[in-house]
């Protein structure tokens, strides 16, 4: 099963390129000649769907390659592995379930209701009058932070210990309402704020930092970059990056990586060069 | 509902992995599951009455999986089918049986392992080309190929209509002109070609009396 597994670590490379912009897949089909020179052939339309398309990477020139890919890699934002578009097509019908959800509940009455009550998590968060944010792709990004927040051990006790009907605000994480209309910096940083306040609820062990390297093998983050992700010390709320395995890693055998080849340090720059 | 280990056909296995298999339908975080979907596509791919209900404990594994916060599973069974499908013709040239364990197998996976409750959006077009390959007039001269197209048609071809109708009026299209103009076809495999043909006709549906045309037993 060997080659299986240096092909599938390969696939996971390129995979994770492809949120980084090396791909230019975007623009090749405009190009008459590939990158090594050669006159590309004209791809055949196999039918005008555009994921159809999409899914014909297979036959993608060759020359679209990074160093570390073992193929040809696409644009970044779209990965084209069938696990990666299948989470994403489930987010996306969550996304708009959550949407449907938000449109019927956050009426008048429930406002009223809601006032009434302390401690609501926020759910009808969406203040009456002002317009909620329905952006699909400002949703599904908010949503796969929120999603890797929640995707951590220190989510899941916090969640345990603290029921929602007792949470102080101010004192208790809350998670930051992609509904409502904020800025994108203003968005960032409230997810940053709240991911730090859950590092409270970290399980004890010798290191921090492991935890966070655990929580990461469990997410298979192949598409990390996009987003920022500071585990800053909990006395220190500045960006102080912690080094971080950006692999998407072969979730159980952690091992077989060896010294992983680009363990980067993630700043608020984010994107470490290649 | 609490399917007993035999519904998923284990028994296939030694020992050993089946104790595994029974440990990852339980509590998937515990074991290694790259392992876990790499033993169960290995096995697809070798025996073809396990590739026909493998869908089934993948499910169960993926929903388990999934109360767990993990999707690794997942993650990994689609991932290696990607290289699998990429690499189809290669296996259809080196084993027929292989290649036909591999289409039932991604068809069966398509059957259960469904996102919100609708078939995942990524495999239907390689569904498709799979079941495109298997109308073609190279493949309808060998009736394992054809027994397979129509099996996979019988069980998810509603579904796949649903999904992308024009890419099912195409594939038809091809089945008729193989029923119709292929030469060299065996009795067999027109008749199996002549009942699909019906069956859609009929909205994926057998009318009584072509039920008994095709499936009853011939009266002496």
């Amino acid at each position: 099963m060997s080659d299986w597994n240096r092909e599938k670590r390969r696939e996971a490379h390129s995979s994770e390129h492809e949120s980084r912009s090396h791909g230019s897949s975007r623009w090749s089909h405009c190009r008459k000649r590939g990158v090594d020179g050669s006159l590309r052939t004209k791809r055949d339309p196999e039918g005008s769907d555009k994921a159809h398309n999409k899914e014909r990477h297979d036959n993608r020139n060759d020359s679209f390659r990074t160093p570390e890919s073992a193929g040809p890699v696409s644009r970044c934002g779209r990965r084209s592995d069938w696990g990666s578009q299948v989470e994403d097509d489930e987010m996306r019908r969550d996304v708009h379930r959550d949407m449907q959800r938000r449109r019927i509940l956050g009426g008048d009455a429930t406002q009223r209701e809601r006032r009434a009550s302390s401690g609501s998590s926020g759910s009808c968060d969406s203040r009456e009058g002002d317009s909620m944010e329905t952006d699909e792709g400002v949703l599904l990004r908010r949503q796969k932070q929120i999603n890797y927040g929640k995707n951590t051990l220190a989510y899941d006790r916090y969640v345990k210990e603290v029921p929602k009907h007792l949470r102080q605000a101010g004192v208790h994480p809350k998670t930051p309402n992609k509904f409502r209309k904020y800025s994108r910096r203003s968005w960032d940083q409230q997810i940053k704020l709240w991911k730090v306040k859950l590092h409270a609820w970290d399980p004890p062990t010798e290191e921090g930092g492991d935890k966070s390297l655990h929580n990461i093998n469990e997410l298979g983050l192949d598409d990390v970059m996009d987003i920022e992700l500071d585990f800053p010390s909990l006395s220190d709320s500045q960006d102080a990056p912690a080094p971080l395995s950006t692999h998407s890693l072969s979730l159980e055998d952690e091992d077989c990586m060896g010294t992983p080849v680009k363990v980067q340090r993630t700043d608020s720059t984010a994107e470490p060069g290649i | 509902m609490e399917n007993s280990s035999d519904d998923y056909r284990i028994q296939a296995f030694d020992l050993d992995t089946q104790m595994l298999l029974k440990t990852a339908l339980k509590d998937p975080g515990s074991v290694n599951l790259e392992k876990v979907s790499n033993i169960i596509m290995d096995q697809s791919f070798k025996d073809q009455v396990f590739s026909k209900e493998a869908g089934r404990i993948c499910y169960t594994i993926v929903q388990a999986e999934a109360k767990q916060n993990g999707s690794v599973f997942r993650r990994n069974l689609l991932n290696r089918l990607q290289l699998e499908f990429k690499e189809r013709e290669e296996t259809r040239g080196r084993s027929l049986q292989e290649w036909v364990c591999f289409v039932t197998f991604i068809c069966n996976i398509f059957d259960y392992l469904k996102v919100n409750n609708m078939p995942m959006v990524a495999l239907v077009h390689p569904v498709f080309d799979c079941l495109m390959r298997l109308a073609q007039p190279d493949a309808l001269m060998n009736e394992e190929e054809v027994d397979c197209l129509v099996l996979q048609l019988h069980r998810i071809g509603e579904q796949l209509e649903k999904m992308n109708a024009p890419r099912m009026d195409e594939l038809f299209f091809l089945l008729r002109d193989g029923f119709l103009l292929q030469e060299g076809l065996t009795s067999m495999a027109r008749l199996l070609l002549l009942e699909i043909l019906e069956f859609r006709a009929g909205g994926w549906l057998l009318s009584s009396t072509a039920h008994k045309y095709y499936y009853s037993e011939i009266a002496d």
